[in-house]
């Protein structure tokens, strides 16, 4: 490898943004589409900035809806990038140590969709300075909130930043010092653990809402994002896989398949030991679950959803677990997207919307997000993919070269 | 593509061991990252074993000079001196005769018997005794006072001024009257600080019918949705 | 004489002062050195309009006037943070800003809570006729937004042998009172251990020493989380701008209490802050017709509402929860 003397910080960044303007014509449609998509979310944000949010479907009783709901599931997502850091630093398995830049770069990304959706669903996004310390006042350690500000924040700059410094190591074509960030990528598996825990107590941590209250909620937040969120890092590492050069070894595959059948069963197991607990002897605080299951009072709109994913979740659960084609990937990533899509339904609207309703005096109304909130979520979600899009790419460009 | 087809068992069992030290490492990680956590919560915890709130209230027995609030203003209605005495003391009630349309009584009601074609629908008509037992409702002389119309009688045949009516009441609506001299029923004019002042029960009930009449709330909460 | 040994003959002459005074100098001095520097801004904005416009500022000169307060009231500080002097500038700031834009006089005030006083509140389940008076009062004084038709009182039509108002009729419209049923009035019930003001992570929401949880609605981010972490339903949410017919506004107000809400913020109940601390009983016990409603100062062993407390059946909703709310229901 040659010296490269005349690279920098600033070439560094010059170069990651050129590789990301390059590419063939049907990357460049991807972009524009992307580009597309945020240009609707913010024609529809401008909506929400100009009326408030009365334009969402939210209301004084279900005060949260499609944005906290997305922000919790992409949390776990976000946290589920310790899967491949895991097994790739603690284990010292070579083949995970190609794609732990991938995980991490997808967290990044679900973090910025994650505090995207904060943004957006404050009702003051102007004043979203008084939370900083120093000029502002952060009630910590009182408020939950105010701990998953800190946690979100500290994990996106150890996924950004260890990465980056690794990369640039790359980039200048040293090997990366170890021993400076290895302490932080020890730190950034508990810090992912951590900010699943934090989100999760954030509604644990409510006795107003029974539905919540609930000390399984936790570990069950963990579980269903170690499922979630290598089935999504297992698509992505498929879609790299299939359209660039840069090949992924299958063992990786297979072993993010037992991760996720792992994290999987035992959120089912614990799913059901929540259904039990509401249903066999039904109190005043199963209300909630009632009406996500069954409906209350002709009011049933989460009926359908709640079950279409929960068949949906048991039915990709078994057949990752069961493995019917034999590691086939035809069978495995259609498996796993609905295992996403399952754990998505389940774990946001199916868990915030259902917690605030019935309202604390037991007035039940049912939630619809409007075209707003639906358009500006999916100016995120694009928002989020092009993060996702350009890391993986810059970091594929250096991987490949520093490897050759 | 077709990924890991040829995997071996032993390469399957290692990744289980694997997995499950991992799982092992984790639950250690979970259990080091939260401490901080729960230290906040037990701090705040033990901070709520304290006295109940309520005995805490209630061992405030300093009396409290509720003159002392500054902004209290006069109030506009006629008030007078109670005849009887609150847990803390004198305090007013809103005095009821410039209220009574035809005060004073006396005006016609003299020495002489009242004579006049119609005289009592066109003076009493609109009153329409509902108070009592229904069926045995009440007599006007059963408060009114028989000579003195001015003024009322109660049963022991004490004379009793208008203005001080809840001793009139209280005869048969003893708890009620023990409620409104502490302060349970009814309710003071305007201000909770600076004198008492307390309405009469005249004020709100119409002594010949005291039962609200029923009628459509003032408003109403809409769904939200 | 150099500015420095200005300085020095300054401190010579505190030194013989005392705290005090030396306080009120230091408040005296900090004071008219801003309004030096506010006079000059002002001036300076004034010279800098004439230059562009070249002519005498006119209507110019009223918007740079309001973009100014605008400025200064965006990065003012929370209230609780905020010395006595700097609330009565962003209350006048307020009321200029008002009148400004709306043309509305208002008189907001800043009044401090009152020593040795803990409102508490009661309320009889037997007497109250489900008239809801209290809540058009309460829609009135506060300045609730009658778009949405926010209500900070919820009144309940139970049926007997119920406790809980998830089991009433929040929504009943018809004659009342309707035989063989009771009326609950529910609202905000500034709690003592509360929820709410735990939640929030900007200490936008606190309890103020007289016991009233107050939001700063300048200071409030709109997250909702206080919403989530209330169990009674207390708080609304100004999901958009507020709409209230320009006569029918409350011109009386104070900064934590009835003043005109901007979009985006949490508000709630404050037992009528801007009357109560002027010793007025809260709108809705006055407007009550049956006196159902108790209200007075639970640090007075001879105030109504330790009556209630002393010599009836009284309890609370959700006890359970350790909230300690300072609303009491009772039954005669
Ligand atoms: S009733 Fe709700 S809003 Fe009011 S103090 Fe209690 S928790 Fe807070
Ligand atoms: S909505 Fe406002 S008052 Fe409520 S928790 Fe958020 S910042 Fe605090």
């Amino acid at each position: 490898m040659s010296a490269h003397t005349n690279r920098n910080v600033r070439t560094f960044i010059i170069d990651v943004f050129r590789w990301n303007l390059r590419g063939g014509i049907g990357f460049q449609l991807f972009r524009l589409l992307l580009l597309g998509c945020m240009a609707m979310g913010i024609y529809a944000y401008s909506f929400q900035a100009r009326f408030g949010l009365s334009v969402t479907g939210m209301n004084d009783i279900i005060s949260w809806g499609f944005y906290i709901s997305n922000f919790t599931f992409l949390v776990g997502v976000a946290a589920a990038a310790v899967m491949l850091i895991l097994p790739a630093y603690v284990f010292h398995d070579p083949n995970f140590h190609r794609v732990v830049i991938i995980g991490e770069g997808v967290a990044v990304g679900a973090l910025v969709m994650c505090l995207s959706f904060i943004v957006v669903d404050l009702g003051g996004p102007l004043q979203a300075w008084h939370l900083i310390p120093g000029i502002g006042i952060f009630n910590f350690p009182s408020s939950i909130l105010a701990w998953d500000v800190l946690v979100l924040n500290g994990y996106l700059l150890l996924n950004a930043l260890v990465p980056a410094y690794i990369l640039y190591s790359h980039y200048m074509g040293r090997k990366a010092n170890e021993k400076l960030y290895r302490p932080f990528v020890f730190l950034s598996i508990f810090w992912a653990f951590s900010i699943h825990m934090v989100t999760a107590f954030l509604y644990q941590g409510l006795p107003a809402r029974p539905f919540w209250n609930n000390p399984l909620l936790g570990p069950r937040f963990l579980a269903s994002a170690f499922a979630a969120g290598p089935a999504l890092i297992a698509l992505i590492l498929a879609v790299i896989h299939n359209f660039t050069s840069y090949k992924i070894d299958r063992s990786v595959f297979n072993k993010l398949r037992l991760i996720i059948v792992i994290s999987a069963i035992i959120n089912l197991l614990m799913l059901f030991s929540e259904i039990f607990k509401e249903f066999y002897f039904p109190t005043h605080h199963s209300s909630a679950a009632v009406y996500l299951f069954f409906g209350m009072d002709g009011h049933d709109s989460l009926v359908p959803w709640i079950w279409t994913s929960v068949c949906v979740n048991l039915a990709a659960t078994l057949v990752l677990a069961f493995n019917p084609g034999k590691n086939n990937p035809k069978v495995l990533l259609p498996a796993c997207v609905f295992l996403f899509v399952a754990i998505w339904m389940e774990k946001g609207i199916g868990l915030i919307v259902p917690g605030l309703i019935p309202s604390p005096l037991g007035e039940i109304v049912d939630y619809l997000p409007t075209w707003v909130e639906l358009t500006v979520t999916l100016g995120i979600f694009a928002l989020g993919i092009t993060v996702v899009s350009w890391l993986i790419r810059a970091a594929l460009i250096i991987e490949e070269r520093y490897e050759h | 593509m077709n990924f890991g087809e040829n995997k071996r068992e032993g390469n399957k069992r290692t990744t289980m061991k694997t997995l499950m030290n991992g799982m092992a490492r984790w639950l250690w990680g979970s259990f080091l990252l939260i401490p901080a956590l729960l230290l906040v919560c037990v701090g705040t915890g033990a901070a709520s074993e304290k006295k109940p709130f309520l005995d805490t209230i209630k061992s405030v027995d300093a009396p409290f000079d509720s003159r002392s609030v500054q902004q209290v203003q006069p109030v506009p209605q006629p008030t007078v001196v109670a005849k009887e005495e609150y847990q803390g003391g004198q305090f007013r009630v809103l005095a009821r005769k410039e209220q009574i349309e035809r005060h004073k009584c006396s005006n016609c009601h003299g020495e002489k018997e009242v004579k006049g074609k119609n005289a009592f629908t066109l003076t009493h008509g609109n009153v329409v005794v509902q108070h009592g037992r229904e069926g045995s409702e009440l007599a006007c002389i059963d408060c009114h006072h028989p000579q003195d119309r001015d003024a009322l009688e109660d049963k022991k045949g004490r004379k009793i001024d208008f203005d001080h009516s809840y001793q009139l009441c209280g005869q048969c609506h003893f708890r009620q009257k023990r409620d409104w001299l502490g302060g349970a029923h009814g309710k003071r004019v305007s201000y909770w600080a600076g004198e008492r002042i307390i309405f009469n029960c005249t004020t709100c009930h119409d002594p010949h019918a005291p039962r609200f009449a029923k009628r459509f709330p003032a408003t109403y909460s809409v769904p939200l949705n | 004489m150099s500015l420095q040994d200005n300085e020095k003959e300054m401190e010579k002459d505190k030194e013989n002062k005392n705290t005090n005074e030396i306080l009120a100098d230091a408040l005296a001095d900090k004071s008219s050195r801003r309004s030096f520097i506010k006079n000059l801004s002002i001036g300076a904005a004034a010279a800098s309009a004439t230059l562009v416009t070249g002519c005498v500022p006119g209507a110019d000169a009223a918007v740079s006037g309001e973009m100014r307060l605008r400025w200064q009231e965006f990065f003012k500080k929370n209230y609780r943070l905020m010395t006595e002097e700097e609330k009565e500038q962003t209350v006048s700031r307020l009321e200029r800003l008002a009148a400004l834009k709306d043309g509305l006089e208002l008189q907001i005030g800043s009044e401090p809570p009152l020593p040795k006083v803990l409102y508490g509140y009661a309320f009889n389940i037997t007497r109250c006729e489900g008239f809801m008076e209290c809540v058009t009062a309460c829609i009135k004084e506060n300045n609730l937004d009658r778009k949405t038709h926010t209500q900070y009182i919820r009144i309940f039509e139970m049926e007997p042998g119920q406790l809980d108002p998830s089991t009433g009729d929040g929504k009943y419209f018809h004659e009342v009172p309707v035989e063989n049923k009771f009326y609950m009035g529910t609202q905000c019930f500034h709690c003592e251990n509360a929820p709410c003001t735990k939640a929030c992570p900007t200490k936008a929401t606190w309890r103020e020493p007289d016991g009233i949880v107050v939001v700063d609605y300048d200071w409030c981010i709109g997250c909702r989380y206080c919403q989530a972490a209330c169990p009674y339903f207390g708080r609304r949410f100004n999901w958009g701008k507020a709409e209230i017919p320009k006569e029918e506004i409350t011109t009386k107000q104070h900064y934590l209490g009835n003043r005109l809400r901007p979009m985006g913020k949490m508000e709630k109940c404050t037992f009528c802050i801007q009357r109560t601390r002027k010793g007025r009983l809260p709108a809705c016990v006055e407007a009550c017709p049956t006196g159902s409603r108790v209200f007075g100062n639970l640090l007075d062993p001879d105030s109504e509402i330790r009556y209630v407390l002393k010599h009836k059946k009284v309890f609370r909703m959700k006890e359970e929860l350790g909230t300690e709310p300072k609303f009491w229901y009772f039954i005669d």
